[in-house]
């Protein structure tokens, strides 16, 4: 047998992503109407803000620009839970169906090869807008552009994506136990709109849920504050990608261990 | 018997609505989430503002709209563009369709009591928790009776609207993208995501001028405004009434353009 290397599963999910690839571009309007449509929505995620911002000065002391940042930065570290574990969300479907014990018969691991086989290209639009999004807001607000804080801005994004694949992880496990799991699925996706906004526009109960019961603060806040107010950075910011890695490493686990609980429907 | 034939339709769609009871309760509970969000969001803009009444709204007509309109867009939300296009896709449309009564009145009855078990189960409740929470600070008089008159033109003018994005989806392959699209559009254009008064004034002049507004601006715009003489009443609901009548006209037009040129996969 071969070792498992990191190369042995990059080709691997190549391989896989390659079949899910030709099967979309054979619906290649929809692919197309969908980028659209993905981008439109985070236009008008902006264009909210804009219009708030031509009557009101600000936004708890965060003026447009700063909001801009923030917004942009958690579309962009939403982007790896859209494209590479986008599957989450069929998850239920299979499990329900029974289609997913066809997943336990792999000789790979059930995580890696489930969630190898989708691919959301769409996903790469909402990242390029993010993406400009946050350079347009970087400039305007005239944070020094150096090597050091775009190696910081690539790290800071990785930790908080980490959080976001993480709970759609742990939102989509619950299927393995229970029947309506969309509940989850579907509140944790609203629960998510809560990120693009400073924390402290919240109640003080609800700031210290977000910081360390549910992380809602580290998808885009707490990683952003490094760059937007770095003297009200504490230690805990510090602390994202640690904390990022255990909390998808948890959420790995129990994923798995829904799987590996898995007995199928009898079908 | 004519009338019994619709009659039978409105009580199936109450039927198939009152199975789903799990999701009424997300919807509710999304909608809760997203109703918390924007409390903390507004309140934090209202006390950047540094006055009590930006644009003639206080904070708390603000709210009162927002949750309203969020009301009014949970309840109006038939799916239409949704279902037809899954029923495009598989060819199941083509049973509807040959029913000998017009796809799009047929359509109307059965979710029309789909939207009287939802009045019933979701906006009933929100209006009264409403009244109560403000304290009084809706007020109850004829304004509630123009209310009504309009909500009821705008759920016409939404479904029209609705079954124009279904007819798209004949020609697309795509549902989820013109899905999303026109949610963006309505959810902006209408008023439900920022109030239309704080939009700058040109900006706002044009989205008058389009169908979008009479779907949420209108209605609400009647229940806040008591100090509203008939004739300005009158100017709104007319202007309803002939956006209602020129896109059912031309949503019909262009359904039954559409309808003929339609290839179903077997079905």
């Amino acid at each position: 047998m071969k070792k498992r290397t990191l190369a042995y599963y990059l080709r691997i999910y190549l391989k896989i992503l390659a079949q899910d690839i030709k099967s979309k571009m054979s619906y290649r309007a929809d692919f197309f109407i969908s980028t659209i449509g993905m981008i439109a929505t985070n236009i008008a995620g902006v264009l909210s803000f804009w219009l708030v911002f031509q009557t009101f000065p600000s936004i708890n002391g965060w003026n447009y620009y700063e909001m801009l940042f923030l917004y942009g930065f958690s579309l962009v570290s939403a982007t790896p839970a859209q494209c590479l574990f986008d599957n989450n969300w069929n998850l239920r479907f299979q499990v329900y169906s029974g289609d997913f014990i066809k997943y336990c018969f792999r000789p790979i691991n059930v995580f890696f090869y489930f969630m190898s086989e989708v691919f959301d290209i769409k996903g790469l639009g909402q990242c390029i807008f993010g993406i400009v999004a946050v350079a347009y807001a970087w400039i305007k607000l005239g944070i020094p552009f150096e090597f050091y804080s775009i190696l910081l801005l690539i790290v800071a994004v990785l930790s908080a994506s980490l959080f976001v694949i993480a709970i759609l992880n742990l939102a989509a496990s619950a299927c393995f136990w229970l029947v309506n799991a969309f509940f989850v699925l579907t509140l944790s996706n609203q629960l998510r709109d809560f990120a693009k906004y400073p924390l402290t526009v919240f109640t003080p109960a609800l700031r210290i849920a977000f910081t360390f019961i549910i992380p809602i603060g580290y998808m885009a806040y707490y990683p952003s504050l490094l760059f937007l107010r770095p003297e009200e950075v504490s230690w805990i910011v510090w602390l994202t990608p640690i904390f990022g890695i255990a909390f998808f490493y948890l959420s790995y686990k129990v994923w798995m261990k829904g799987a590996l609980a898995y007995s199928g429907t009898g079908s | 018997m004519k009338l019994s034939k619709y009659g039978s339709l409105i009580k199936g769609g109450i039927i198939e609505q009152l199975q789903f009871r799990t999701s009424a309760i997300l919807v509710v509970v999304c909608n809760l989430l997203y109703l918390l969000l924007i409390y903390f969001l507004w309140k934090a803009i209202y006390a950047s503002a540094g006055t009590d009444v930006v644009n003639g709204m206080t904070f708390s007509d603000t709210m009162i709209y927002l949750v309203f309109a969020s009301a009014l867009f949970n309840f109006m939300e038939m799916w239409i563009a949704w279902n037809m296009g899954s029923d495009i896709r598989d060819g199941r449309i083509i049973i509807d369709l040959l029913r000998p009564i017009p796809y799009p009145l047929y359509l109307f009855c059965a979710l029309s009591g789909n939207c009287i078990v939802k009045f019933v189960t979701t906006f009933m409740p929100t209006a009264v928790v409403v009244y109560f929470v403000v304290g009084g600070e809706i007020h109850l008089g004829w304004n509630i009776l123009w209310f009504v008159l309009s909500a009821s033109i705008s759920l016409v003018i939404n479904y029209f609207i609705n079954l124009f994005v279904g007819t798209i989806c004949m020609y697309t392959e795509s549902i989820w993208g013109i899905n999303i699209m026109k949610e963006v559009v309505v959810g902006i254009l209408s008023g439900a995501t920022i109030p239309l008064v704080f939009f700058p004034d040109t900006i706002r002049t044009i989205v008058m001028y389009l169908p979008f507004q009479a779907i949420i601006n209108s209605p609400l715009e009647l229940l806040l405004h008591t100090e509203y003489s008939l004739g300005q009443i009158g100017e709104i609901i007319g202007l309803q009434v002939v956006w209602l009548i020129v896109i059912g006209l031309l949503c019909n037009a262009f359904f039954n353009l559409s309808v003929r040129r339609i290839t179903v996969n077997g079905g």
